[in-house]
């Protein structure tokens, strides 16, 4: 039995940002910025770009009501091929804030004819451009992770007996 | 003095197509500047508007919905949206949204200007 041990997630970047309309580009940046030297692909750090800038904008918007004087927490961690991004905002009350069970999925015809709002593409954005969405809460903080491969996963160390290839 | 996030110029291509040259954001907060710039290419005569995105620097949902709004106005008055200039990130987002049903998307403005017989970009 061999057991391949994943290397500890490491930090690349940790801050806080106002809850202020069009903060979500300083989280853009912030996040590029941040994993700079992984040579992401071009296609997929933009996917993350754009994914990181609506989440802190429903972060901003929703979960912190607009309140400047609320912070959205973000975190960038790169773990194992993964890059993952955590954006935290005080939306953590189930009756508060924006629930991604209840998002009406975006229909382009619909919102054509005037059934939908033409608006309501945030969720959407994010989950066709990561790998990954998990959404936690604990009654007061509400914790929007994203994931995004960005290569194959490296191979760590091997601890205990290997045997490849024995029958 | 402070750009604004949202620059748009009309310009007269021919006397039925009205080019849109969009610079910088296009957010929600674009929704006053982008109806503007629709108001005024119609009071022009444009039947049909070009949205160069050539000089587009950052998109989001937001602005989506005022690109969905744009479309339901010009549904309305029968008029038609095309687009060129779209990096390969904001076509795949228009694929996605399925807004490349709806706008045309050509690869440069010559093809765009053509119209229906230049043909799109094949999906």
């Amino acid at each position: 039995m061999s057991t391949i041990a994943h290397p500890a997630p490491r930090r690349l970047a940790s801050f806080a940002l106002a809850s202020v309309p069009g903060n979500e580009r300083v989280a853009l940046d912030q996040v590029a910025a941040s994993v700079a030297t992984l040579n992401v692909a071009p296609d997929r750090l933009n996917r993350l770009k754009t994914a990181v800038a609506e989440a802190t904008m429903n972060a901003i918007e929703h979960g912190n009501g607009g309140r400047p004087d609320l912070a959205v927490d973000i975190e960038v961690l790169q773990s194992g091929a993964d890059v993952v991004v955590t954006i935290t905002d005080h939306g953590g009350r189930d009756d508060e804030g924006w629930s991604e069970d209840q998002a009406e999925i975006p229909d382009l015809a619909r919102k054509l004819e005037g059934q939908q709002d033409p608006r309501g593409w945030g969720l959407f954005l994010i989950r066709h451009m990561v790998d990954a969405l998990d959404v936690t809460t604990d009654g007061e903080y509400r914790t929007v992770r994203l994931t995004i491969q960005i290569g194959p996963a490296p191979q760590g160390p091997v601890s205990g007996t290997c045997v490849p290839g024995a029958p | 003095m402070e750009k604004p996030a949202t620059r748009l110029d009309i310009r007269q291509a021919d006397g039925r197509t009205a080019v849109i040259d969009i610079r910088g954001d296009v957010t929600a907060a674009s929704e006053s500047a982008l109806m503007s710039a629709y108001e005024e290419a119609a009071q022009q005569g444009a039947r049909r508007l070009v949205l160069n995105f050539s000089g587009l620097e950052y998109m989001n949902s937001g602005g989506i919905g005022m690109l969905v709004t744009m479309l339901v106005r010009a549904n309305r008055h029968n008029r038609q949206l095309a687009a060129f200039g779209l990096s390969e990130h904001y076509r795949e987002i228009f694929e996605l949204t399925r807004l490349d049903e709806a706008i045309t998307i050509y690869d440069d403005e010559q093809s765009a200007l053509a119209g229906p017989a230049g043909q799109g970009r094949a999906s």
